[in-house]
């Protein structure tokens, strides 16, 4: 029949079920939504020219770069270390493993804020420190505990040797997850554990590992906030300043705001070409990235050419 | 401590006398359960044995102790006049350290039955992986090699492929290119085509059958009697961790002379 040969000849175009719901709750929200915004914006309160007056004002991006500088090191801290510790617990050398355990049982189990401010007055209980050779040999480095613990080497090593205790234990559950037969098929070909470890076990552990490191790295980017009580001017503690001189409170926070989330904005952007870069060989073919989605999207509407042209880019 | 001290060792001959395989009084636990209870077995240069029995008989054991993958409890396995895993001094047994046991492996290729490709690397990779790593050879030239590798076992083409973008018995050819590799002087496959979909394991089957037709040393655990019957020079019969029962296939396939191999073949043929 006509009617059949039409329908299986050609590609189904069919008409897709209508989704009032969806349309419905769209709508709701999207009021819900404008007003809020109609009314931040009408809010005098906010002062928004304050907030403007500030957002690029030296002391902002003083105290900016300070926090950007200080969660970067202290994530690069956390995740090395972090790491080392994660393969250390998992050695079969228990000197090794305990001391990993012992490790990530002190860091973890103590509030890093108290931390923080253990290190920053680490002079108190250590009013001399020296680097040398032990039990009366010759120091290498000595001089007081406040001249060598500055406020800001109190801030990196207090969130860099805290992160490094919950990274340990994401790294090792990104190893635990890669499966037994690659590690023994790595030995099988005659690779040692350390050969591995650093070209089969690690770049597929990735994987698992990538995402809740982005999560700890936007965490650090705000928890570094936390540095304001020794009296390290980050980003929090400079419009803190600010507005302990003006007391205009609200429209800082908000310029602190602004600059926190358009950074952990990018870092989750980062994160995002981070795991299509480790998901290599898992997926059968990777999916467009939203850039490659819209260039589809837009030559398809262009030339009327159906969308998904595999459009090399990025 | 030279290599040539150890290959006198044990077996009382020399390397180009011993037999590619010896294994003498095999025991291997699993904390109270004892897998393997005294395994005794020889495997020839150029011969190809094969290792039949019910599942839990402890013949994949048995192959994993011969590369150490597994260390045994008691008893000894030389490969190629060299006692695995150990050195012996002074009438004991040392511990290889890792640098050395890693050499040792390196010359006995594995095949596993799940493939064991390494996933985030492609077929080419995964084959000159260890030739670079563990040999020290140019990527160049190993890369030379591994094409003609994967040429060899029909995939001349997927060089460039994930695992995930292969086959099963794709997968498992590549492997054994990998195992290739590498030189081995032997090859141990542990029931290569049990994960493969019936229509996929004559290829692995074909690259193996070449393999031994070119002199390969092999020892295959397999539930595939027809490959036994035509590749194997040997057969050996296991079941509860003893050698039943071991010959020429026609002998053990078709004139078994114990009755857990007639039970056994009577379920499987």
């Amino acid at each position: 029949m006509a009617h059949d040969t039409a329908t299986t000849a050609e590609d189904i175009k069919a008409v897709p079920v209508r989704r009032y719901g969806r349309w419905a709750v769209a709508v709701v929200v999207s009021v819900f939504v404008a007003s809020l915004l109609y009314s931040a914006a009408r809010n005098e309160r906010f002062k928004w020219d304050v907030v403007g007056d500030y957002l690029f004002s030296g002391r902002v991006m003083d105290g900016l770069w300070l926090t950007l500088w200080l969660s970067t090191v202290a994530v690069v801290i956390g995740v090395i270390l972090g790491t080392l510790l994660a393969v250390m617990r998992l050695s079969s050398n228990p000197v090794l493993s305990t001391i990993s355990l012992v490790y990530i049982w002190f860091f973890r189990g103590t509030p890093v804020l108290v931390q923080l401010i253990g290190w920053a007055f680490i002079g108190a209980l250590y009013p001399q420190i020296s680097f040398g050779v032990p039990f009366g040999g010759p120091d290498l480095i000595s001089g007081s505990g406040n001249d060598i613990i500055t406020p800001i080497t109190a801030a990196i090593l207090g969130l860099g040797l805290n992160l490094a205790a919950y990274q340990s234990e994401i790294v090792r559950a990104g190893l635990l997850s890669v499966d037994e037969g690659q590690v023994e098929a790595g030995k099988a070909l005659g690779l040692t554990g350390s050969q591995t470890m650093r070209r089969i076990v690690l770049p597929q552990a990735m994987r698992v590992i990538i995402p809740p490191t982005g999560n700890q790295a936007i965490d650090m980017l705000k928890t570094s906030s936390l540095v304001s009580v020794i009296a390290v001017s980050d980003l929090l503690y400079s419009v803190q300043l600010i507005y302990g001189q003006n007391y205009q409170q609200i429209p800082l926070l908000v310029v602190a705001c602004i600059w926190y989330l358009f950074f952990t904005t990018l870092l989750s952007i980062g994160q995002y070409y981070l795991e299509r870069h480790f998901a290599k060989g898992n997926v059968r073919t990777l999916p467009p990235t939203p850039l490659q989605r819209i260039r589809a999207r837009t030559s398809g509407m262009r030339f009327g050419a159906s969308g998904g042209g595999g459009g090399a880019g990025a | 401590m030279s290599t040539t001290d150890q290959r006198h060792q044990g077996t009382g001959g020399t390397a180009a006398e011993a037999p590619m395989v010896l294994a003498e009084g095999v025991h291997k636990r699993f904390g109270l359960n004892e897998v393997l209870k005294g395994i005794d077995m020889t495997v020839n240069r150029g011969e190809v044995v094969c290792l039949l029995g019910p599942s839990g008989s402890g013949k994949s054991t048995f192959l994993r102790c011969i590369n150490h993958l597994e260390p045994i409890n008691r008893g000894r396995i030389t490969v190629d006049g060299q006692i695995v895993g150990y050195r012996e001094k002074e009438g004991r047994l040392h511990e290889l350290p890792e640098k050395v046991a890693v050499q040792q492996r390196a010359d006995i290729g594995m095949v596993f039955q799940r493939f064991n490709l390494f996933a985030h690397k492609t077929a080419l990779d995964n084959i000159t992986e260890a030739p670079v790593l563990v040999r020290g050879i140019a990527r160049k030239d190993a890369e030379k090699r591994a094409l003609e590798l994967l040429d060899r076992v029909g995939l001349g083409d997927r060089g460039k492929a994930y695992p995930s973008q292969l086959s099963g018995g794709q997968q498992q050819r590549v492997a054994i290119a990998r195992a290739l590799a590498m030189d081995p002087k032997l090859m141990l496959f542990d029931e290569p085509t049990s994960a493969l979909d019936p229509e996929l394991v004559g290829d692995v089957l074909d690259v193996m059958r070449d393999l031994a037709k070119a002199g390969m040393t092999m020892v295959v655990v397999t539930h595939e009697i027809g490959f036994a019957r035509e590749v194997g020079d040997r057969v050996v019969f296991m079941d509860e961790g003893v050698v039943v029962e071991s010959g020429p296939p026609s002998q053990v396939l078709d004139a078994p002379q114990e009755t857990r191999t007639r039970t056994f073949l009577s379920k499987v043929l």
